[in-house]
């Protein structure tokens, strides 16, 4: 179709001009209609023949989303639309329509300077409509409102003019409330939509067609022409006279802003760096010119060229064949290609400069949420988590045998392309454990990895993953670890790191895994300035997640020798600590003395390992040993009436109410609860408030489990694990 | 037999390398007269041929790997009430971890009595023609394990050499280091390749010795192959010749120090061999 390469060549001269560009997405709760319009919005364009719109769904990539009804990857697609004679450029992300995908709906908003919100003419905003606009606020994110199918209105309930008036009225009065609520402080009431001012627009983007005031202002369309259109079936012909795509993308290039206009105001919310830095007024100005800066929003796999990183350029330009710094990565990078997403075609540019997003390939470490830069030290948008904690497990294995080596490789990938998720691969039985950041999360994984790859799964239920650690510590009373032959025998004790300690190194900002010698000099200084013994955390030989290791002995005779071979040991009981084979958080190991064999034959991995796993668990033990459990705070909104049976829900499953704010009648209970408890957790409230509560959940950190559950839970795992019953004590561990 | 059989307890004995040809025959008398016999299967091996020959020398024997030496508690259980014998392959406190079983003995009131055998270093060292006054500590070099690499036979090596004395080089059985199978003696090519990575590294993290004095395929060497069988052989050279040799199985290095005439005559021999 010539039409869409001349579209394409409009497109990739009107990037350049900042003031012409918009960036926007699409809040909706699941099924009102985002698909279809962002459909209907790229045909109309140009970007995709007519006859497919409303089938084909250029923007859910994913086949899993036509299946499940719900939108969980952020792709993009890039429009040209005229407006008065003049070209302007609307890239349109999509946003997951499911709240459990906190990250990526954020992320997906951090990159658009505009919203529509899209509400159903029948059912109105709907909990998720909410959730994703108060994200978008979040991120001053300018909204507008789309009415979509109002054809079912007036055909399918067959309401009269004035009811329908009533209920958009009430709609819109909803959906201010929610502006006037969560919008920055200086734009609750410019950000407020108006019908008279344009930005509501009202249709069906199913039959394609939508009208606001200036339109029927310009055209003369009115009210009730429509429903004569509709009473009429003559929907195709209003659909030439009042085209969706052209009343929708003529109201974002008139009321939504340029990247010019919003980065001025958004850049100081989203970016923590210095204002007054080349890269921060660069940005601030949308410069196409200057220090490049770029946010990754999503990684997709492209079949034939691998992975796809797609962003928002915030300043500079990204240019094919340079070189860049993905943030946290170790290395700098090679640009193969930069595109634009027009529709579902990717299209190969020199270069995508500041106000646009852009599709890299070549940027291997490159993943949601990082920064690409030219300079290694500039301020990334989010710190980069160098490992995550994931709180959730399932066990799954292959149905057939046979897939076993594309399930291997399955798995391998799907943990590249997703931080927050960690699979451990018996490459023997076939059985992967998968661990994530909650029960949707791993389902998701799943579905995946049978829909996309084909591979029929069998899978446990979803387990807690605990974290080991010690109330006490055992200063002064070193535990002896004996090898087998009894030739070497190493000491340690144990202790709690300190608070602030724990949070930095969940941050990374201390490092992970063993600490060369010629680095752990500045890495000790570290732990100093966090109030730590300098002189000791100089002595550090390794770091996993959030357990320590130094080496506190004083001249020892060819123990340095068998470093790699203590931090193996170490490391083993980091995963599994001697309660119940669960990971340690939070200990400061030190091997305080050590007894070597004189030749190194006989302190090898098969004496030393063990000697020193016995040595730490012993010292664990003896300094009291506890078992933590991941917490979720979580926020349930819901009108007044409901409060009692959401308080109810959370109290039977252990949950604590911390805060329940009341506003227009509307209660939010705010709290905690163990993510033990929580499996089915949304089946529950929803069945207690009648599915009208919104809710959301976060991860946050571990809590003590109580006493009182102690053994039960430790009894579960362990026999879950196939291990005695008992938990081992100290002797266990003495030979 | 009932009647002559010595008296309960662990009865530690050496049964000399290679062939058993090179037992004692108060090994073969003591070893006969035990009522349990276990053939110790990991600081050295019996060639398979001569393992099959064991049992019409001593009668019938089970084989007895690491872990159940380490953890001897149903080893001395049996030796508590029984005459128990342990067959160590060459001399049986040649390899140190055994002392650990005198001690249990000792502890626990149970008998225990060694019987000395021909030792393969001393068989070595023989064969080498080299004096045995001038050999310095003996080394064995360990298999790396992932990245775990020992440098202190290295370094031990280079301390000899710097005392004008030489080292007889033990090769590793058992790359898992864990001692449950069966061994895997070092192949020449491994055991050079072992030490060259040992220097460096050593050199990568340097201190003490001079460095010069590391270059260890300018070395020279006598490998010495299965020892104590009819197959033995002995070959001086290169340590880069060394690592061609494809023959053998079970081998040792020796790394001469400064020869006197003699000595180097001696090596000169053994290289043409
Ligand atoms: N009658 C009517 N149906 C619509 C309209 N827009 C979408 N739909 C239908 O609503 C369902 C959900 O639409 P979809 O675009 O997948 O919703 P999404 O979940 O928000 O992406 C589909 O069956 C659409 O055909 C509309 O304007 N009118
Ligand atoms: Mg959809």
């Amino acid at each position: 179709m010539g039409r869409k390469e001349d579209n394409i060549k409009r497109a990739t001269e009107v990037m350049h001009n900042r003031e012409r560009i918009r960036n926007l997405a699409i809040a909706a709760h699941i099924d009102h209609g985002k698909t279809t319009l962002s459909d209907n919005l790229i045909a109309g364009a140009g970007m995709m023949s007519e006859e497919l719109a409303g089938k084909s769904r250029v923007l859910d990539f994913d086949d899993q989303e036509s299946a499940r009804g719900i939108t969980i990857n952020a792709a993009s697609a890039s429009m040209v639309h005229g407006v008065d004679g003049d070209d302007y450029l609307i890239n349109l992300i999509d946003t997951p329509g499911h709240v459990d995908f906190g990250g990526d709906v954020t992320r997906a908003m951090r990159a658009v300077d505009g919203c529509i919100i899209l509400t159903c003419a029948v059912e109105g905003a709907m909990p998720q409509t909410e959730t994703v606009v108060r994200q978008a606020l979040k991120e001053k994110v300018r909204p507008v409102l789309f009415i979509n199918k109002v054809d079912r209105l007036i055909n399918e309930l067959q309401v009269t003019p004035e009811d329908m008036m009533a209920r958009f009225q009430k709609q819109i009065i909803k959906v201010n409330d929610l502006i006037r609520t969560f919008a920055p402080e200086q734009h609750k009431s410019d950000w407020q939509v108006d019908v008279a001012k344009g930005t509501v627009a009202f249709g069906s983007a199913y039959h394609n067609w939508g009208i606001t005031v200036p339109f029927m202002q310009k055209t003369g369309v009115n009210f009730p022409e429509i429903f004569e259109y509709c009473n009429n079936e003559q929907q195709k012909e209003l659909a030439k006279k009042a085209p969706v795509h052209e009343v929708l993308l003529d109201m974002a290039v008139e009321k939504l802003p340029s990247p010019l206009v919003a980065q001025e105001y958004r850049i100081p919310n989203i970016w923590q760096g210095d204002l007054d830095s080349e890269v921060g007024k660069t940005m601030v100005n949308c410069d196409a010119d200057g220090p490049l800066s770029l946010m990754i929003t999503k990684i997709w796999m492209d079949p034939h060229a691998g992975e796809v990183a797609v962003g928002r350029v915030y300043s500079g330009t990204i240019k094919q064949g340079e070189t860049v710094w993905a943030s946290g990565a170790g290395k700098a990078e090679r640009v193969q290609q930069v595109s634009m997403m027009v529709g579902g075609d990717r299209i190969q540019v020199p270069g995508v400069s500041a106000g646009n997003i852009a599709a890299l390939t070549g940027v291997r470490s490159a993943a949601a949420g990082v920064t690409i830069t030219r300079d290694k030290d500039e301020t990334p948008f989010e710190a980069i988590r160098h490992y995550s904690e994931p709180v959730v497990t399932v066990a799954i294995e292959p149905k057939s045998m046979k897939d076993l080596p594309k399930f291997i490789g399955a798995l391998r990938s799907l943990a590249k392309s997703d931080a927050s998720l960690s699979v451990d691969t018996n490459h023997e039985t076939g059985e992967a454990l998968l661990s994530g950041m909650g029960e949707l999360h791993l389902e998701i994984t799943i579905y995946r990895l049978e829909e996309e790859q084909g591979i029929k799964v069998n899978q446990s239920n979803p387990i807690v993953v605990y974290r080991e650690s010690i109330a006490a510590d055992n200063k002064g009373r070193p535990f002896e670890g004996k090898s087998p032959n009894r030739h070497n025998r190493f000491y340690v004790e144990v202790e709690q790191l300190p608070e602030n300690v724990i949070a930095a190194l969940r941050e990374g900002d201390l490092g992970d895994g063993p600490i060369r010698t010629k680095d752990a000099k500045e890495v000790g200084n570290k732990f100093g300035e966090l109030g730590m013994d300098k002189d000791l955390m100089r002595k550090i030989y390794a770091i996993n997640a959030t357990t320590v290791l130094v080496n506190d002995t004083k001249g020892i005779q060819n123990l340095h020798e068998t470093r790699e071979l203590i931090i193996e040991a170490f490391n083993d009981v980091c995963k599994k600590g001697p309660i119940a084979d669960e990971p340690l958080t939070g200990v400061l190991v030190r091997l305080v003395d050590a007894k070597l064999h004189e030749d190194a034959i006989h302190r090898g991995p098969a004496q030393t390992i063990p000697a020193v796993r016995n040595a730490i668990k012993g010292a664990l033990l003896r300094a009291d040993s506890v078992l933590f459990e991941p917490i979720q705070k979580i926020r349930i909104d819901a009108p007044s009436e409901w409060a009692g049976g959401i308080t109810r829900q959370l109290i039977t499953r252990r949950g604590v109410i911390e805060d329940m704010p009341v506003e227009n009648d509307v209660t939010c209970v705010i709290g905690k609860m163990p993510v033990a408890e929580s499996f089915g957790f949304s089946n529950d409230i929803r069945a207690a408030t009648q599915g009208r509560a919104v809710w959301n959940t976060e991860n946050a950190g571990y809590d003590q489990v109580p006493p009182e559950l102690f053994h039960k839970i430790v009894g579960d795992i362990r026999q879950r694990k196939g291990l005695k019953e008992e938990i081992p004590g100290e002797a266990q561990y003495t030979d | 037999m009932a009647s002559d059989e010595v008296p309960a307890g662990l009865w530690l004995i050496g049964i000399g390398p290679g062939d058993l040809e090179h037992m004692t025959e108060r090994a073969r008398s003591v070893a006969r007269r035990c009522k349990k016999r276990y053939l110790e299967g990991y600081t050295a091996v019996l060639p398979t041929e001569q393992e099959a020959l064991l049992e019409s020398v001593v009668g019938p024997w089970e084989r007895m790997m690491r872990p159940s030496v380490e953890s001897p508690e149903t080893l001395l259980a049996e030796s508590r009430n029984d005459s128990v014998a342990l067959l160590v392959v060459g001399d049986p406190m040649q390899a140190t971890t055994h002392i650990d079983l005198e001690a249990r003995c000792m502890e626990e009131g149970i008998g225990f009595e060694v019987i000395p055998g021909m030792s393969a270093t001393s068989l070595a060292v023989s064969l080498s023609g080299l004096q045995s006054y001038k050999f310095g500590r003996q080394v064995t070099l360990p298999y790396p394990y992932g990245n775990y690499l020992a440098t202190s036979p290295l370094e031990m090596i280079l301390r000899n050499l710097e005392s004008g004395l030489h080292t007889l080089v033990l090769l590793d059985l058992d790359p898992t280091g864990m001692g449950f199978d069966l061994p895997t003696p070092m192949s020449p090519s491994q055991a050079i390749s072992t030490l060259e990575e040992m220097s460096s590294k050593w050199l990568e993290e340097g201190d003490g010795l001079d460095s010069t004095s590391v270059v260890v395929n300018e070395w020279e060497g006598m490998l010495l192959s299965d020892v104590g069988t009819k197959g033995q052989r002995v070959f001086s050279g290169s340590l880069e010749e060394i690592s061609k040799i494809q023959y053998g199985w079970v081998h040792s290095l020796i790394i001469p120090s400064e020869m006197s005439d003699n000595e180097r005559e001696a090596f000169s021999r053994r290289g043409a061999m």
